[in-house]
């Protein structure tokens, strides 16, 4: 019989006193875990969070309580921690895990690092540094009723890239600004609403109607003519909508008036779009003050917020958030900026008003703030039992790693119910790294498509390197014999680059790109593809992403769910008032829910590329996961042969 | 039994449990806010059913636990002080408990399960029976079942834990379904036409209902039937090892503990033959492995099965989503979880 200090077998045991972890994030299941650290025996622990506490974290970041909202996360769930276990010796570290300071170095110290995150590109970015400090990662992630855990150890498993994940849902121009068919749409078309007025333009989130929409099949003269023929503005793009705003001194009714009547009209002139589909009706603000009846009694019961508005309520509610955005915006100043965020009343109230009233000229049933804040802000609903779960299978997989039992490793699945085999919780054997992963094969190299003379050396530095291929401060040379440097991550050196295109570098068809990340230790080769045919709105295409193993049969959507990984806007934090949205990050998950779902032994191929555009799919709300046709989570038993 | 529903919910309320009623919804939480849950024994897996309870936002929870607290107790779990030792360990839980959440009326009480006469338990909507005897949990759950109380019991066992529970014979609840959307019988609509269209992600609820056994029922399975027979290639092992691991605590009054392992060890040995025998199984079924994982309550099995049993506790008082029926097997070794029925057909 062993000797058992505990639970663990002594030699276990001991280990856990003198071995040092990282916890990266300090929130739902960053919480939970700090907490089964300690009890299981660890003894140094370092955490880090970058966020503050918010008072919708305390239905289950149970280290926090009301007096904390505020403070620091990390700062406070050491302290709590600590009122436990005072002999813990924890380190907590208010800052960004991206921050150089945390650099190979710094996580060469840690036998074990434990991955808390809600974000795709924190996520990569930790990966990275794991793969070059050579330490085991625990990933994992929660959302709702589901989660899932993972190790990643360099040479022996996947890395956290090795299977595509399904990009940041976005939607075609023309749908948002012409043709809105699900309230998800007039929702984005709020938020960019709300940055043309109040806050940093962006050409990407243009509001006005699109003239250029390629169903509407116009002659630019005749647009001209028609636009002429309208009644208030003639050229809808000539004059920046803030620059508009400003001239009329942001009067709530104007504004009201050019967006939910005059570009209505002016959308209706557009006739090609109407053949198929329910026209446009535009509002009125005096009509429909005329018509407007004595406000309903609010019921009794109920979240004040889940009420959805009439009409004349939605009018009331855009005025008042206009006008309480306009003096927000008065008092910071000339070229004041605001940033949306849904935790600001006002900011949230604009949005809610103004995407309601296009959802009603648009024939759609409105929504109440509750539901247009869920997917305003990307909110991921999130329990404390889940977490609790996750955690604890976090720890479990930890203590194989420190024993040395790295064959017995696991992902391993929560699913709402249990599958056909009668499991809740699913292990499965862990695949080993892909070959062609572009971040942990040994060269890694990709193709990407786009148009050299369109592409900006900004575009590719932040679209392409950071957002794309996660990384932080990327340095990129032309490998054209002479070692061109387009682009340097020290600051300002290559400034004057970024407005220019690839092309005015020479680059073209065939060239190659050997792009760093020296914080990540990481080095990709870029092979340009140079076409002039992508689809609108897409910039940029990366080609060749079919994951090792073949797309398994298509299923039914709703037998198989996923969840995104992250569209984060930035790496800021949740509650930040700089953060637009907030969510729980996810890898590929498996739910049962329909009957019958087949629980077919495939392993997991998470984040397979589908062929059918997001944009096709009818599921807006991002209340609900996504579908994706991966394979069911497989079973671990011994007597079942994994399938591809 | 759940109290008339105020059907105002605060300011403050509605601010902290915003997350959460984004999941399970207002009427859900609504029902939670007038349950009254009975928790017994506050060890590992005890403390973490009240966190996870005290979060969600019940009425009441009674923390009931007779033992003292020790210097093992303090390693156990994360709300008795380390000031604590010899106090009772309900009344040691109390303050971090409460501060978990102020909304929720929490009780310690530091007396035995056993003692307590039968009309205590009627004040509550739901019972979670932890560290119990196989006898009392039997006796509890009877006597619970008989007024529609709500009975759930769970134990840790080093890598090991299970949860059972017995919502009554006609247990009702909701499920929430994708609304399945009518196609529209009239393609020639046109632009003329008045209908708003329907979100495609509406959902609607569907009633059901679900039948639970005892507990006594549950752990008294005939296995030398031939459908019996049959049915174990299929069947968890975990329940056998649950028999085996209640008798340990019958005969000894105490789990397999660390300082004794060797002795320990024997007797866990000596009573999987016994039972196994007296259920008229084969000895081969559980084997050996089992034995140096089974002792003391370890943390991340607690807070796996705690959170398990937890939510079940949400789900059968907020009446909403489809119960686990009527065990989950946790093996902490394996990673894997499991549900399953035992009892009557």
């Amino acid at each position: 019989m062993v000797q058992l200090v505990g639970s663990l077998r002594k030699e276990l045991a001991e280990s856990l006193y003198t071995c040092k972890v990282l916890v990266v994030g300090a929130g739902g299941i960053g919480c939970e875990l700090l907490k089964n650290l300690v009890l299981t025996g660890f003894k140094n622990i370092e955490v880090i969070d970058l966020d503050t506490i918010d008072v919708s974290n305390l239905n289950r970041q149970f280290l926090f309580q009301k007096k904390h909202v505020g403070k620091s996360k990390a700062q406070v769930a050491k302290e709590s921690v600590l009122q436990f276990c005072p002999s813990a010796n924890i380190t907590a570290y208010h800052d960004s895990i991206m921050n150089p300071d945390y650099n190979v170095e710094f996580f060469r110290k840690f036998m074990l690092v434990m991955n808390a995150l809600d974000n795709r590109a924190a996520r990569n970015h930790v990966n990275r540094m794991c793969l070059a400090a050579d330490v085991p990662l625990i990933e994992s992630g929660t959302a709702g009723y589901l989660g899932q855990v993972t190790v990643i150890k360099k040479g022996l498993t996947e890395c956290y890239e090795c299977q595509p994940k399904p990009a940041q849902k976005t939607f075609p121009g023309c749908t948002i600004r012409n043709t809105p068919s699900e309230p998800i749409h007039c929702i984005v078309w709020a938020k960019y609403l709300f940055n043309q007025l109040f806050g940093e333009e962006d050409a990407d989130q243009e509001v006005s109607p699109d003239t250029a929409d390629p169903e509407a099949a116009w002659n630019p003269e005749e647009a001209a003519a028609r636009a002429s023929a309208s009644e208030k503005d003639g050229d809808v793009k000539r004059v920046s909508t803030k620059e508009w705003a400003r001239s009329t001194g942001y009067d709530p009714i104007k504004l009201f008036n050019k967006l939910f009547k005059d570009d209505i009209m002016y959308l209706l002139t557009m006739d090609k779009l109407w053949k198929k589909r329910k026209a446009p009706t535009p509002l009125d603000w005096t009509q429909l003050e005329n018509k407007a009846s004595p406000p309903e009694e609010s019921p009794a019961s109920g979240l004040k917020d889940q009420q959805v508005l009439g009409v004349w309520g939605c009018c009331q509610l855009f005025k008042h958030s206009v006008e309480t955005l306009r003096s927000e915006l008065r008092e910071k100043g000339d070229n004041a900026e605001l940033v949306w965020d849904k935790d600001d009343p006002a900011a949230m109230d604009f949005v809610t008003s103004a995407a309601n009233l296009r959802m009603h000229i648009f024939s759609m049933n409105m929504k109440s703030r509750f539901d247009v804040k869920s997917m305003a802000g990307n909110i991921i609903p999130a329990i404390a039992t889940t977490n609790a779960i996750i955690a604890g299978l976090i720890v479990l997989e930890g203590l194989k790693i420190l024993s040395g039992e790295l064959e017995s490793c696991r992902t391993i699945f929560l699913n709402k119910c249990p599958n056909v085999r009668k499991k809740l919780l699913v292990p499965c054997v862990l695949d080993p790294p892909s070959k062609n992963c572009y971040v942990c094969a040994s060269k890694p190299e990709v193709t990407v498509k786009l148009n050299v003379q369109k592409t900006t050396v900004l575009s590719l530095q932040d679209r392409i390197l950071k957002e794309r291929f996660g990384m932080v401060a990327p340095d990129v040379q032309i490998e054209d014999g002479k070692g061109t440097i387009l682009i340097s991550s020290e600051e300002g050196e290559t400034e004057a680059n970024n407005s220019k295109y690839l092309s005015d570098f020479g680059i073209r068809n065939g060239s190659r790109l050997q792009s760093d990340d020296f914080l990540q230790d990481y080095t990709l080769l870029i092979n340009v593809l140079h076409t002039e045919e992508l689809e609108r709105d897409v910039e940029f295409e990366v080609v060749g992403e079919a994951p090792d193993k073949a797309p398994p049969p298509q299923s039914n959507p709703e037998e198989v769910n996923s969840i995104t990984n992250g569209n984060k806007d930035s790496a800021q934090p949740s509650t930040s008032s700089k953060a637009p949205a907030d969510e729980d990050d996810l890898m590929i998950v498996d739910s049962d829910e329909e009957e019958g779902a087949p629980s077919s032994s495939a392993t997991v191929t998470s984040g397979t590329k589908r062929k059918h555009s997001d944009l096709d799919s009818d599921k807006s709300s991002t209340k609900r996961p996504r579908t994706d046709p991966s394979a069911a989570a497989g079973d671990e038993d011994d007597d079942i042969i994994a399938l591809d | 039994m759940i109290e008339k529903e105020d059907p105002i919910i605060s300011e403050e309320e509605a601010a902290q449990y915003d997350r959460q009623i984004r999941l399970w919804g207002l009427d859900a939480q609504k029902r939670l806010r007038g349950s009254r849950v009975l928790l017994a024994g506050l060890g590992g897996l005890g403390a973490e059913v009240a966190k996870n309870l005290i979060l969600a936002g019940v009425k009441g929870l009674t923390l009931l636990d007779h033992e003292q607290v020790t210097e093992e107790s303090c390693r156990a779990q994360f709300l008795v002080p380390v000031s604590a030792r010899g106090q009772n360990r309900a009344q040691a839980s109390l303050e971090r408990a409460q501060n978990l959440n102020p909304m929720v009326e929490v009780h310690a009480d530091p007396g035995r399960v056993e003692d307590k006469p039968d009309d205590f338990f009627l004040q509550f909507d739901a019972v979670c029976l932890t560290g119990c005897s196989r006898d009392l949990m039997v006796r509890v759950d009877q006597l619970c079942s008989q007024h529609r109380i709500k009975v759930f019991c769970g134990d840790v066992y080093g890598y090991y834990g299970y949860m059972f529970c017995n919502l009554g014979q006609e247990y009702s609840y909701v499920e929430e379904k994708p609304k399945v959307v009518k196609p529209s019988g009239d393609s020639s609509d046109g632009p003329g036409a008045k209908k708003a269209k329907v979100d495609p992600n509406e959902t609607t609820m569907v009633k059901k209902t679900a039948s639970f056994c005892t507990l006594k029922e549950a752990l008294e399975v005939d296995w030398t039937t031939e459908k019996a027979k049959a049915a174990l290639k299929k069947t968890p092992v975990d329940y056998f090892l649950l028999h085996v691991l209640l008798k340990f605590r019958t005969d000894k009054g105490r789990d397999p503990d660390p300082q004794s392992s060797e002795e320990d060890g024997e007797l866990l040995r000596q009573i999987r033959s016994d039972v196994l025998d007296a259920l008229g199984l084969s000895a081969s079924l559980l084997n050996d492995d089992f034995i140096s994982y089974c002792f003391s309550e370890m943390s991340p099995v607690c807070a796996v099965v705690g959170g398990v049993l937890g939510q079940e506790v949400v789900k059968a008082l907020s009446q909403r989503d489809v119960p686990h029926r009527n065990f989950f097997f946790f093996d902490g070794r394996k990673g894997h979880g499991m549900v399953d029925y035992f009892g009557p057909n």
